[in-house]
């Protein structure tokens, strides 16, 4: 059932591969359509499987994930339909099919346990993968900045010269992005604490291990601070242009590590 | 009828001639008229840049070219001979071909440049608004802006800054994006910086500051650049407000040091600062480049860049000409098929009559005839001669071949009689074209009589 959406996802990114090579505008084009069609089959998917379970699939990291990769794939492509700029494509698509392949491993939509029927916690994971995905933007908007920074310090002007936007752009763009999830982590994580004191009495070991003591809720709380940095940084500061695309791309890599290894190994308390 | 495309450029005269062949000094429009008023043929176009001017006109005799070349030399009051021998005649689709070669910057002195193509397609708007253009001046043209694009957007001909004022400026947009509202600050007042300066006026900065060691020839340089001129003594402050800074001193020593630069970097926080070191010896520390958020550039990065770009450039010429050639095709067997046309036209007007005149010859035999009878035989005889003429007129014209139209047009006159008159044939062509009815295959009468 994952394979259409994986097999489009792929597509695309092959295709923003050769769009990033070639500069065809064409294939540009076709790049987009691919991804369009990934998500819309992507969308299709994830509502069988709501009707199938009577619940969205939200249960559990696998759904999370497949669940951030739509938001991801939908989000980017706002960001190009409306800045009109495909450079990026091709790192958020690679992405996109690297973390497509976990869904795709394990298609099985988890139960929802009573637990988690509360509308807090949909609210929670919601606003969470969200800001993900828009960490993500910012990660790929940081490391395309690096890469341009460097080839035009370095006086060498090549690939990325020739390619990507300006580094002023790429660096207004992080700023928005960021704090676009940086509300909404906020959001989230306030909406979880909420939750996590309200099913407190549950006997359910899980709901008693929601505490600092937990490696998930940890780390996420040090994303945030990170990212609460960034902004800070940014405004008071003016740490912004090569310290601002550096702390996107490495405060995304805390949230990756929070999101698959923490979330399938060592969290105590979300391994639903 | 035959196109032909006379001209000079760079390529074939001295500046000293170019100055004097300039159709665009006194107007296109006149130029177009005069031309006209030779009655030399029916379509003409009228290119001038500085760098070429050249006629395309659309005309009956081979001797046109001559007319044409004649007509360089008199509206320009000049002799002949010192024209004529710089003049390059093309004809038919090789007129086409050196169209297509220009407009797509091919011909030019930068190869690639892009203004090319707004002035052919100046040059077009205006003599179409003279009525000076026609079937085949249309399409002409219209390919030639196909090709300009195609080879924009399929090649990187015209990628790269090719001059160092433009590498300069193309560097400064790919790391502040939009120009406008950044602060300049040009030290020294010598020609470079003038230039650089100039350039940078016209991306709408916000504000150019020169400093000199001398005041005056710093106010000269603002007033030419609608900037503001500052003692030297307040470079430091200068040096806080700039985002692009241009040296082009005389100086011996460098003026900008790591630490002065330093200095004015700090409270700018990550505002980047763009130094363009254009000056011989060198006016800024090669240090200065290692702090962060300062881009140095100097001439000699500046020129490899330019040099960088011009070797692409030709890397892509290959490219572009195969982009030129298929277009060539294209319209040649497109005009090729024109030429067929009055046969063709003259052939189905044959048919025509012969069905017409059969028909009279029976009127009076099929006067008892009911109207529907007589509406129905009038149909099926056409219809007979439009099946018969299909394959024939589709085949004819699918000849591209000069020779086989010429073979074609012959044995077809001796085997109908033609005796194709070109002008009716063609006046005859063009009012039916208009209802289409060449291509469909269906005359424009139709109904019954």
């Amino acid at each position: 059932m994952h394979l259409v959406p994986l097999i489009l996802y792929a597509a695309a990114a092959a295709a923003y591969m050769a769009h990033f090579s070639w500069r065809d505008p064409r294939t540009g084009r076709l790049a987009t359509a691919l991804l369009a069609g990934a998500v819309l089959a992507h969308t299709f998917l994830i509502g069988m499987q709501t009707v199938q379970a009577g619940h969205a699939p939200l249960v559990g990291t696998t759904a999370a994930i497949s669940a951030f990769i739509w938001l991801l794939g939908l989000s980017y492509l706002y960001v190009e339909l409306t800045t009109d700029e495909r450079a990026m494509g091709v790192f958020v698509a690679v992405l996109l099919v690297v973390l497509y392949v976990i869904p795709a491993l394990d298609p099985t939509v988890s139960p929802r346990p009573p637990l988690l029927q509360h509308p807090l916690f949909t609210v929670h994971i919601v606003s969470v993968l969200f800001a993900y995905a828009s960490f993500a933007l910012a990660f790929v908007l940081g490391v395309t900045y690096v890469l341009l920074f460097k080839e035009i310090k370095a006086k060498h002007l090549g690939f990325f010269y020739a390619r990507l936007p300006s580094l002023q752009v790429l660096d207004v763009m992080n700023g928005r992005v960021i704090t676009i999830g940086w509300t909404f982590l906020t959001i989230g994580l306030t909406a979880g604490v909420i939750w996590a004191t309200q099913i407190q009495a549950s006997p359910d070991p899980r709901a008693q291990a929601m505490g600092m003591g937990d490696p998930k809720i940890l780390v996420a709380l040090l994303s945030w601070g990170v990212y609460s940095f960034a902004l800070f940084a940014r405004r008071a500061i003016g740490w912004s242009g090569r310290r601002a695309a550096w702390l996107s791309a490495i405060a995304f890599v805390i949230v990756l590590l929070n999101f698959v290894p923490v979330g399938y190994f060592l969290t105590t308390s979300h391994n639903f | 009828m035959r196109l032909f495309a006379v001209g000079l450029s760079h390529r074939s005269a001295p500046v000293e001639l170019r100055e004097v062949v300039d159709f665009a000094r006194g107007g296109l429009e006149s130029a177009l008229t005069a031309l006209a008023a030779r009655g030399i043929g029916p379509e003409s176009v009228v290119l001038s840049t500085c760098n070429r001017a050249e006629v395309y006109a659309l005309a009956e005799s081979d001797a046109a070219s001559e007319h044409i070349a004649r007509f360089f030399a008199d509206y320009h009051e000049i002799d002949h001979g010192r024209v004529v021998e710089h003049l390059y005649v093309h004809r038919g689709p090789e007129a086409a071909r050196h169209l297509f070669r220009v407009a797509a910057g091919l011909d030019s002195l930068v190869v690639g440049e892009p203004q090319i193509l707004g002035q052919v397609k100046t040059a077009f708007t205006t003599a179409q608004s003279l009525n000076a253009t026609g079937a085949v001046t249309n399409r002409l043209f219209q390919s030639a802006f196909t090709v300009g694009k195609r080879v924009r957007n399929e090649t990187g001909l015209g990628e790269g800054a090719v001059s160092v004022s433009f590498a300069a400026i193309a560097l400064a947009k790919k790391i502040f994006g939009d120009l406008t509202g950044l602060g300049v600050l040009i030290l020294g007042a010598g020609e470079m910086a003038k230039l650089t300066g100039v350039h940078l006026r016209a991306q709408q900065v916000r504000q150019i500051t020169i400093a000199s060691r001398t005041l005056a020839t710093a106010d000269g340089l603002a007033r030419q650049l609608h900037g503001r001129a500052v003692p030297w003594a307040q470079l430091d402050v200068a040096l806080g407000a700039a985002d692009i800074v241009i040296t082009a001193t005389g100086a011996t020593e460098p003026v900008l040091t790591r630490s002065r630069i330093e200095e004015a970097m700090r409270p700018r926080r990550s505002r980047p600062l763009f130094v363009i070191d254009i000056a011989l010896p060198r006016d800024v520390e090669a240090a200065v480049g290692d702090l962060d958020q300062v881009f140095l550039y100097n001439i000699d990065d500046l020129q490899g860049i330019v040099q960088e770009n011009l070797n692409r450039r030709s890397g892509e010429l290959a490219r572009a000409g195969a982009i030129v050639d298929e277009e060539v095709g294209r319209f040649a067997a497109w005009l090729q098929s024109r030429e067929i046309i009055p046969t063709v036209v003259a052939l189905r007007q044959r048919f025509e009559a012969i069905r017409l005149a059969e028909l009279d010859r029976l009127g009076p035999k099929m006067s008892s005839l009911p109207p529907e009878a007589r509406a129905r035989l009038d149909e099926i005889t056409h219809l007979i001669v439009e099946k018969l003429l299909l394959t024939p007129t589709e085949q004819l014209k699918a000849v591209t071949d000069d020779a086989m139209v010429v073979a074609y047009s012959d044995a077809l006159n001796r085997l109908f009689s033609l005796a194709v008159d070109e002008r009716r044939a063609r006046s005859v062509e063009e009012s039916s074209e208009s209802d289409g009815a060449p291509r469909s295959g269906r005359p424009p009468k139709v109904q019954a009589r």
